[in-house]
């Protein structure tokens, strides 16, 4: 290249860029790297301050659970990694308090316990807690508000554990890895770990858990994985990251993190469609300039070379702006969400960035491939003959540079080829729809179009005799619509399944050991009181023993299961809960069999009893299988007759084995319930409780502010999201408006010319815009439910659900939308006069 | 310095092969100036545009300064027209985004030249706009910007100019300042002269001038007497020629 190709190109770089040229492609890049920058760089941010959050729920960044203690060098080692260490025994024992017992959960805690999270305590049982720093002193233990009831203790009394006496000098409110089950498990006692020899309890076959506590950078967490990996037993140790999270939350951070992806993926195609368009017109009003330089000599290579670095000056320039913009955008983002979400601001990223300028350059040279190549073709004799074109008209590399472009695009940023083959799919669906569409559309045009020239015939004329423009434009209008769409339906179903889970009034405490006797009472002394009471699910304690006879040993509620997670096998085939009910829980839904609809035995003689569909999966439970529980010395005996699916994430008692309730009537069984009482009204959860002292009262207030904390966070996140990519959107529009305006100019001008009046043109270009508003709303109306539809049903893990509402929103919006913009562009036209207009166009 | 021979140009409509040049020969001296003129679409643009090497013959032979435009691919006939060749057209061509003095050099530019700028600012003066030569194309007047239009096309020193209709889009005043310095332009610099036009008395001032008539092509006498002349044609050109320049 020679120092005059390179000054030329600068020089009409500068004055393009001076005169306003330039503005729409800068724009275009400008935005993608803008929206793709802030879009990830806030997500990441988000993600990370989400991550952190997650982390207090193990107290940790990684956690070691082993049923033995581990070798003492392994800690050691994890120091030698930067790792900050801590550790905690978790065990089951007997309380004692004078005639009282009850079973624990003893927690016993060694120095720097929690590494993440905090310790709450209150000086009054049901009192809301307050954070400490410290732990029990030795001789201390801290415990759980509703042991005060069991044991009958006030603060300063004395508890036996094992061999130990310990004081009890604080209620323990709430410990970061409490886990999130709706009962908690029995009631938790922390001590000092020191503390722990003298119980006496942990010796050789006792049932202990002990886990090891790890926080520090990623890179050290993972190397030191990498040492200790080789060195666990499967069979007694497992290593835990806060991505195993499978809790309410866990899984509500997972599908917003799939959110922003997807979100930021839209927002990259947004980006694409936009550069696409002003690189087409880019190319057109280059021409001339293309024509004169080969006229005067240049060679084929010179040319390329020129507006080869006049796009290099354009996506550099883009690329630095967009990356200042985007930075500046989600800085506002996240200084809006403060007090909200707690994002820090320390952390630079240098994916985000990377990933903004990769995909602002590859943008701005896949999609100005074809425009270029067009450019390229202008054959000198333009010249002397303007009517010359590009002789360039192979759609075919267009299709293939920019589809290939957006699709490894969504691939590489994604990593998720499910998620960008749906988009992309459905992507294709839309275009080729929308041609047929719009070549009907022509057609029709022709039926409706015809007579005396009026407003509405110019509309038609000019839709009809633009038809690939039109259609590539109509097309255009409608990818963006539909990606507005999608980011805005799947926004709101989330955040309504969201809130949905945790509803106003989600019950926040919890009664269990309610006897039958107590049970009228109970419910006089509530509805007195004016607290809302209404299932009572009957209990008893039962043992899962056999299916189809073959003995197993196994979990019997969520709760067990849960221990189980944490515990490895131990807790299995524990006692727990067996409910019946002739009618099927809320949230629950039979996926396979029958409800129990009579009150007679099945077939084979059994009652029947209905399975939680995930449990039966997992120990091979089929219907029609002879399931077997122990209560007390009896025997029941009972055959599948239906799965059910449950929604885990609702804070109501859900139980995995539900029996036709004749084969229950000779037990006797304990109620359990849940209310909700407002917390203004916490205070009178004593006097509430007072006449029922034997039964047991859990609080989960604090478990559900939690939860609702997180959900709000996360929703707000995403709100934001939507509004970043709303705006992305809008800018695409004005540009397909304005770039298509551009093309409108010189029938405007000729019009003008014949003395049309503004009216006229007006209207024509308003129908024109509302038409195509219109029909590319429709089409994204479709193309939209079709890739929620594999959206929500494959990645999102929702139920998919069909939006009637935006049959009728989108057309209605697009065509406002559009035609408002189409306005707004032909009224700039408007103002200019008809010589200027003429001027413009030789 | 321009040989043609047998030159024809044919092209495929949906109505079939249309013949726009009949085969043309003719010769044109170094230093010489002629005019074609003709009524619209009879085919003078289309022989411009063959002659300067922007479109192919469809038969026959071109020689530009000895070099035979037939032989060349699109580039080395763009690398001809750099070195030897300069362009004046109707709607003046300038890149709108280019300054005057900017257009003025991008050939010298396009050329390599080492002294482009001085050479263009030189030029530049002598086509009467030396103060101008920061304003951009909409910011001039017609006849400014064809002014500007000639100063490219001399900056290389080309031995051949092409001009087609270089008035055809300016009012009588300045019609008349654009042909005084087009021809002292070109007599100044020696450079051989092919003038398409209409007008009448443009073309008087060229040494040849030559009919083109429906794709054929002849050399006539365009004196102050043609008018009376018993040629038909030519009158009726003329008169033509007499109207557009009124």
């Amino acid at each position: 290249m020679t120092k005059q190709t390179f000054n030329l190109a600068w020089r009409l770089f500068k004055h393009e860029a001076k005169r306003g040229e330039l503005t729409i492609i800068l724009l275009a890049i400008i935005l993608s790297v803008a929206s793709v920058l802030s879009l990830s760089l806030f997500s990441e941010r988000l993600q990370s301050a989400l991550t952190a959050k997650s982390a207090e729920f193990i107290a940790a960044d990684r956690v070691l659970n082993s049923r033995q203690p581990v070798d003492q060098s392994w800690i050691e080692k994890a120091q030698e990694f930067n790792l900050n260490t801590a550790n905690q025994v978790y065990t089951r024992s007997m309380a004692f308090s004078g005639e009282n017992m009850m079973l624990v959960d003893l927690r016993a805690a060694a120095p720097g316990y929690p590494l993440k999270g905090t310790v709450s305590v209150a000086e009054q049982p049901f009192a809301p807690g307050q954070a400490i720093k410290s732990l029990p002193k030795p001789g201390h233990a801290w415990i759980e508000s509703r042991l005060f009831q069991n044991l009958d203790l006030t603060l300063g009394q004395d508890i036996e554990v094992g061999d130990k006496t310990f004081t009890v000098t604080k209620v323990l409110s709430d410990v970061p890895d409490a886990g999130f089950s709706v009962f908690g498990g029995d009631p938790k006692v922390l001590i000092s770990k020191q503390d722990l020899a003298a119980t006496n309890i942990i010796g050789p076959g006792s049932r202990a858990s002990f886990s090891y506590f790890f926080t520090g950078s990623d890179a050290d967490l993972n190397a030191y994985y990498d040492w200790l990996m080789p060195k666990l037993d499967k069979e007694l140790q497992s290593w835990v990251s806060v991505s195993d999270d499978d809790s309410a939350i866990g899984r509500s951070i997972a599908k917003a993190e799939q959110y922003f992806l997807l979100a930021s993926l839209l927002a990259i195609v947004l980006a694409a469609v936009s550069i696409a368009v002003a690189a087409q017109r880019y190319s057109q009003r280059h021409y001339d300039p293309v024509a004169i330089m080969k006229t005067l000599g240049a060679s084929k290579a010179m040319v390329q070379q020129v507006y080869l670095l006049q796009i290099t000056f354009i996506t550099l320039l883009g690329i630095v702006i967009g990356t200042v913009l985007g930075f500046i955008l989600q800085q506002v983002v996240v200084w809006a969400l403060a007090g909200s979400v707690e994002v820090s601001l320390d952390v630079w990223f240098w994916r985000p960035l990377i990933i903004a300028i990769f995909t602002g350059a590859i943008c701005a040279v896949l999609f100005s491939l074809y425009p270029l190549l067009k450019l390229f073709s202008v054959s000198p004799l333009r010249v002397l003959r303007r009517d010359l074109g590009a002789t360039l008209s192979s759609r075919f590399i267009q299709f293939l540079a920019s589809g290939g472009a957006i699709f490894s695009l969504m691939w590489a940023y994604s990593g998720n080829l499910g998620l960008s083959a749906i988009l992309f799919g459905s992507g294709i669906l839309l275009v080729i729809s929308l041609l047929l569409v719009t070549f009907a559309l022509i057609w029709l045009g022709r039926k409706l179009g015809k007579g005396k020239m009026g407003a509405w015939q110019l509309a038609w004329a000019r839709i009809r005799r633009r038809a690939m423009d039109n259609a590539i434009q109509l097309i255009s209008f409608a990818v963006t619509i539909m990606l507005l769409l999608i980011v805005l339906v799947m926004r709101n179903d989330m955040i309504a399944q969201w809130q949905d889970q945790l509803p106003k009034g989600t019950p926040n405490y919890f009664l269990v050991n309610i006897t039958q006797q107590q049970l009228p009472d109970l419910k006089t002394h509530f509805a007195q009181e004016n607290v809302d009471i209404e299932h009572f699910y009957p209990v008893v304690r039962g043992r899962f023993v056999a299916i189809n006879d073959e003995k197993v040993s196994t979990a019997v509620s969520k709760e067990d299961a849960e221990a189980g997670e944490r515990q490895g096998r131990e807790g299995l085939g524990r006692e727990a809960n067996l409910t019946w009910s002739e009618t099927l829980q809320h949230k629950n839904s039979i996926v396979a069999g029958q409800w129990f609809n009579s009150s007679k035995p099945l077939a084979s003689g059994l009652y029947g009893v209905s399975v939680e569909a995930r449990i039966a999966e997992r120990l091979n439970i089929k219907l029609g299988d002879k399931l077997t529980f122990n209560v007390g010395s009896e025997v029941i005996n009972t055959e599948v007759s239906s799965l059910r699916e449950v929604d885990w994430q609702t804070m109501q008692p859900n139980f995995f084995f539900v029996i036709q309730p004749q084969a229950m009537k000779d037990y006797l069984p304990t109620y359990l319930s849940s209310f909700y009482l407002d917390k203004s009204r916490k205070s009178d959860i004593t006097e509430l409780m007072k006449p029922f002292a034997s039964v047991t009262l859990f609080d989960v207030d604090a478990r559900i502010e939690q939860l609702r904390g997180i959900v709000k966070q996360v929703s707000l996140a995403v709100e934001f999201i939507l509004v970043l990519v709303l705006a992305a959107g809008a800018l695409v529009l004005i540009a397909q408006v304005q770039a298509s305006m551009d093309e409108r100019q010189q029938e405007l001008a000729i019009l003008r010319t014949l003395g049309a009046k503004g009216r006229l043109i007006r209207a024509s270009v308003l129908f024109e815009f509302v038409i195509i508003g219109l029909v590319a709303g429709l089409m994204a109306a479709f193309a939209n439910e079709v890739s929620l539809f594999f959206l929500q049903s494959q990645v999102f893990e929702m139920e998919a659900s069909l939006h009637w509402q935006y049959w009728f929103i989108a057309p209605v919006a697009g065509a406002i939308v559009v035609g408002a913009l189409g306005m707004v562009g032909c009224w700039r036209l408007l103002r200019l006069n008809t010589s200027h207009l003429l001027r413009q166009m030789v | 310095m321009i040989k043609t021979s047998a030159i024809t140009k044919t092209v495929t409509t949906s109505q079939g092969e249309l013949s726009i040049l009949k085969p043309i020969s003719f010769e044109v001296k170094a230093g010489e100036s002629i005019a074609i003129v003709g009524a619209s679409g009879s085919g003078k643009s289309t022989l411009l545009s063959l002659l300067a090497g922007l479109d192919e013959v469809t038969s026959g032979e071109i020689y530009l300064d000895g070099q035979g435009l037939q032989n060349m691919d699109e580039e080395q006939r763009a690398q001809l027209r750099g070195e030897k060749v300069g362009f004046i057209f109707q709607s003046f061509m300038l890149v709108q985004s280019l300054t005057a003095l900017e257009n003025i050099i991008l050939p010298a530019e396009i050329a390599g030249l080492d002294d482009a700028k001085q050479r263009g600012q030189d030029i530049l003066d002598k086509v009467g706009l030396g103060h101008r030569g920061d304003h951009y194309p909409n910011q001039l007047s017609g006849g400014e910007q064809q002014r500007v239009a000639i100063a490219r096309a001399f900056i290389t020193k080309p031995k051949i100019l092409f001009a087609d209709e270089p008035t055809g889009n300016l009012d009588a005043a300045n019609s008349a300042k654009i042909e005084q310095l087009l021809f002292d332009l070109n007599r100044d610099s020696h450079t051989t002269l092919v003038l398409v036009t209409h007008d009448g008395e443009l073309a008087k001032h060229c040494e040849r001038q030559l009919l083109m008539n429906a794709g054929e092509l002849s050399e006539i006498t365009l004196a102050n007497d043609a008018l009376n002349s018993d040629r038909s044609d030519v009158a009726e050109m003329a008169r033509a020629a007499q109207s557009q320049v009124g």
